[in-house]
């Protein structure tokens, strides 16, 4: 995979991102640009509470005519409602040890993952749909149901910014957990680096499924743990368990891609064959990709 | 080991290097907090201390490419016992002249020199030298005394005479720079030592000298001489009491007389075989079999012997009135025999003669120009350009335009009448080792005696100066003319410009010059055993040679040196005050032996191969570890 550049693509760099001040300025940041970036919007006037009239330009849907209007005025008016929400989003965010691995530049992953949550809960609350957050590590370490009132953002901002990698993961275990107290069907977003045992998290995952919930997972990996740059005699320590291992990167790095490519792709693999959509996040991408992925999910849940 | 250039040793300190890299600049392991560790746990890992292993390894290599780098360029090589400076060497230089072939005599000295081998320290090194008129080194420095005994006993003497000077020098060649001593088996004879011989020996050696004892009685025949009309020979006896000498004489090898002479101790006489002479080589032998054997017998040509001719030009051709002195000091000799046969001519009788009439003469005297035509300079120009010898006495009747005249176009001889008055002057030799001052057995001083009284001023800008006056003056000049030399005296021979004549000096002086400048058209045919030309067994005995140049070969004899029969003893501190002792230039032989040892063993070459080697195993093992 390709590093991304600021000159490819008009989306904001994440070390861009990394720098700009509070959670929410980086939410509202990627969301407003990601929303005035995109051509047409689909995600509008699916509710019935009216909003507003705006005169007919030719190319609007001749069906959202007011023609009661048009009888009075002899003009062309559209009639646009809010939208309104009937969706529970829950954000899951890993925020094991394994999720502080950062290279030297941009985030770590526990910073994307935040800013991807926060950008996340920034757009779900501006489309009202209620939002939840749920971070875990090998348990879960706190929680805060969903909902879409306003003030709710600025309290689930503040949880993240709150947050610090510590633990061991265990993503299984709060999935099951989570699992068991949704009534509501909705849709659960997994940003975790999945560095657990496969088999668990999918089971995790689908008793999701099987609840009628949406899934959503973001794996996010750094760059480093893609493409393994290391080129000289290292000391690799685990973020997590503090284990140490030395290895010279030219000898391991066949097997160190194979095993991650292996994962990745089991991953891909199996949470596909489940309906689950599977977004694989290099740290080093912009974070709207992860969003225009959360949006196609929440069009197909509606 | 040892090294020809250590000073690149210090090179080796470039060792250092990667081992203060390896210290200071070591980068501090690299350590990465990674998240995906469980992937790497069943990935070829590496050990820690594999890993350390491996890099101390790397370090070596590198170090020892390094040193294997400076050990080349500081030329190693195994020193074999002659190269250690720290090893002493007792060096035996073993007297092989023929004076010890006596009988019993040699093998003394065998045990003598055995002996010296058997006192040297332990761990020392031993060399055997063997001489006479040359040193031969039949054994070099080294530690198996066996190998040194062996040689001794295969030593045996010869014809030779005794000299001390090649004896030491070949000693000292040796020890080269290293402590050790000089042992020297010899009778001590005096005529071992040269006139003025002094020899040079390293400042670390000690000289031991091995007396084999005095020679035995003994009779020696020292000179046979074949003249016209008998043979006189010359016997020595050098014993402490009288002996009556039996002289034979053969002649080609058949019997042709006996003699009987008395002689007292230490006493020479002659025996005269009376006779013509016929044949070829006469022989003439003494019955001594308690003596010397070599000296027994000495050889002569009959009729090769005739006496060199010299020509004597003058003014008027008559020598009692031009050449008087000249005359008789020429013909002077032993008794019974003139040294040289004097032929006079005048100047103008020379210009009727032919090319080939002044050839037979060994030398020309110019003692006057007067009536000396343009022939007769031509014919002198021709015999000296030719190779002939020339002396002119550049006195009163000498005309200095004649005297460039005959020495041809090329000469820078100028000649020219005396200016200033009179004036005593003496003369001193300016190079008292030259041929002509021999005689004075290099002390040039007793010419000092003569006075000149006037002198032409001579000079020649290709011209050896042999000798000055006081006054600062040219007094005796060789010239090159062609193939032949002339010798220019700013004085007479005469007794008008000096006494030159009255002095005992004269005579010598004369004889020496006449030989010197025969010494380019002769050819000798009697050779003392060290002087035969190549070729000839150096043994006494009768030869033929052929020279290069001359059609048909020739005979010769070569004799024994008579010198060396005779009792004259050193003590052996007269041996040693002829040694000087020279400060030890650092090892200069040594390093020679040094250079030549690592010429052969080349291990320069084996460190720069290894080094090669190291480091492409350094270059395989960095990549793995990379």
């Amino acid at each position: 995979m390709a590093p991304w550049t600021a000159h490819d693509r008009p989306f904001l760099d994440p070390a861009v991102v990394a720098r700009l001040g509070t959670l929410e300025l980086k939410a509202r940041t990627i969301v407003e640009g990601f929303l005035s970036g995109l051509h047409r919007s689909p995600f509008k006037g699916f509710s019935v509470e009216f909003a507003e009239y705006r005169q007919y330009i030719p190319g609007d849907d001749l069906s959202t005519i007011d023609w009661k209007v048009y009888a009075r005025s002899d003009r062309y008016y559209i009639k646009k409602f809010e939208e309104e929400t009937n969706l529970d989003c829950h954000l899951l965010l890993d925020v094991s040890g394994s999720m502080g691995y950062g290279s030297h530049h941009g985030m770590t992953k526990f910073e994307y993952g935040a800013v991807l949550a926060a950008s996340l809960a920034y757009l779900m609350n501006r489309q009202r749909d209620a939002v939840g957050l749920t971070a875990f590590d090998e348990d879960i370490v706190s929680m805060l149901p969903a909902s879409a009132r306003p003030g709710h953002l600025t309290a689930l901002l503040v949880t993240l910014d709150r947050l610090r990698t510590a633990r061991e993961t265990n993503v299984s275990k709060p999935l099951h957990q989570l699992a068991n107290t949704l009534t509501k069907r909705g849709i659960v977003v997994l940003i975790s680096d999945l560095l657990d045992d496969p088999d668990e998290v999918i089971r995790g995952l689908k008793h999701f499924q099987f609840r009628g919930i949406d899934v959503i997972v973001f794996h996010v990996l750094d760059h480093d743990e893609i493409e393994f740059p290391f080129d000289r005699a290292t000391r690799f320590e685990d973020l997590e368990t503090n284990e140490e291992i030395m290895a010279v990167p030219g000898a391991v790095r066949d097997h160190y891609l194979r095993e991650i490519g292996a994962l990745i792709e089991r991953y891909r693999r199996d949470l596909g064959a489940q309906g689950i959509d599977y977004q694989l996040l290099d740290t080093n991408r912009p974070l709207e990709l992860a969003l225009l992925s959360y949006l196609s999910t929440r069009s197909r849940a509606l | 080991m040892s090294f020809l250039a250590p000073i690149f040793l210090a090179g080796a300190a470039a060792a250092a290097i990667p081992i203060v890299l390896h210290l200071l600049k070591r980068e501090p392991e690299a350590r990465v907090r990674f998240a995906a560790v469980k992937l790497l746990k069943k990935a070829p890992v590496e050990h820690t201390q594999r890993r350390h292993l491996r890099e101390l390894i790397l370090l070596a290599l590198r170090v020892a490419a390094l040193v294997l780098l400076a050990l080349a360029f500081a030329r190693p090589f195994f020193a074999s016992g002659a190269a250690s400076a720290s090893t002493g060497v007792t060096s035996v230089a073993l007297d092989t002249s023929y004076s010890m072939s006596a009988p019993g005599r040699f093998a003394r000295a065998r045990q003598l020199a055995k002996d010296a081998i058997a006192r040297a320290p332990a761990g020392d090194l031993v060399s055997v030298v063997t001489f006479d008129d040359d040193a031969r080194i039949v054994m070099k420095a080294g530690s198996d005394r066996v190998l040194a005994a062996s040689a001794i006993d295969e030593a045996a003497p010869g014809f030779g005479a005794t000299r001390y000077r090649a004896a030491l020098s070949a000693a000292s060649q040796q020890i080269a720079g290293r402590r050790g001593t000089i042992v020297v088996v010899t009778d001590l004879q005096e005529n071992g030592w040269d006139a003025g011989d002094r020899v040079s020996v390293p400042e670390g050696a000690a000289i031991e000298v091995a007396d084999v004892g005095a020679l035995p009685p003994n009779l020696a025949v020292t000179e046979v001489r074949p003249l016209p009309d008998r043979i006189v020979a010359t016997v020595h006896n050098a014993g402490a009491r009288a002996r009556d000498a039996r002289l034979h004489l053969t002649i080609d090898g058949r019997a042709a007389g006996d003699a009987r002479v008395p002689l007292g101790a230490n006493q020479s006489g002659e025996a005269t075989f009376a006779g013509a002479p016929r044949g070829g080589v006469a022989a003439v032998a003494v019955d001594d079999p308690d003596g010397i054997a070599a000296d027994n017998v000495r050889y002569a040509l009959i009729g090769g012997g005739s006496r060199p001719s010299v020509l004597v030009v003058t003014g008027s051709g008559d020598p009692a009135r031009d050449a008087f002195y000249v005359q008789h000091a020429l013909a002077a000799g032993a008794p019974g025999t003139a040294a040289f046969q004097v032929v006079n001519v005048s100047g103008a009788q020379l210009s009727s003669w032919t090319d080939d009439r002044i050839q037979p003469h060994a030398a020309v005297f110019l003692l006057s120009t007067r009536g000396l035509e343009r022939r007769g300079r031509e014919i002198l120009s021709a015999y000296v350009r030719g190779g002939g010898g020339l002396l002119v006495a550049a006195g009163p009747e000498v005309d200095g335009d004649i005297v460039a005249d005959v020495l041809g176009a090329g000469s820078t001889l100028r000649v020219a009448a005396p200016v200033a008055k009179p004036a005593a002057r003496t003369l001193a030799p300016a190079d008292v080792r030259h041929p002509v001052f021999q005689a004075f057995a290099g002390n040039g001083a007793t010419l000092g005696l003569v006075k000149f009284q006037n002198a032409s001023k001579i000079a020649g800008a290709g011209c050896q100066t042999l000798a000055r006056f006081t006054t600062g003056d040219t007094a005796f000049l060789e010239c090159p003319a062609g193939d032949g030399r002339a010798l220019v005296l700013a004085s007479d021979l005469d007794n008008k410009w000096s006494d030159f004549p009255l002095h005992a000096t004269f005579v010598p002086f004369l004889h020496e010059i006449v030989r010197y400048l025969a010494s380019a058209r002769a050819h000798a045919w009697d050779y003392l055993v060290a002087d035969a030309p190549a070729g000839v067994k150096k043994a006494p005995g009768v030869a033929t040679v052929a020279d290069a140049g001359r059609s048909a070969p020739r005979r010769i004899v070569v004799n024994v040196d008579p010198r060396e029969s005779d009792a004259g003893r050193l003590s052996v501190d007269d041996f040693r005050s002829a040694v000087t002792r020279l400060k030890d230039e650092p090892g200069a032989e040594g390093r020679v032996e040094a250079r030549q040892q690592e010429d052969r063993q080349h291990l320069w070459q084996y460190a720069l191969g290894l080094m090669a080697v190291l480091l492409a195993v350094e270059g395989l093992l960095a990549a793995r570890t990379a």
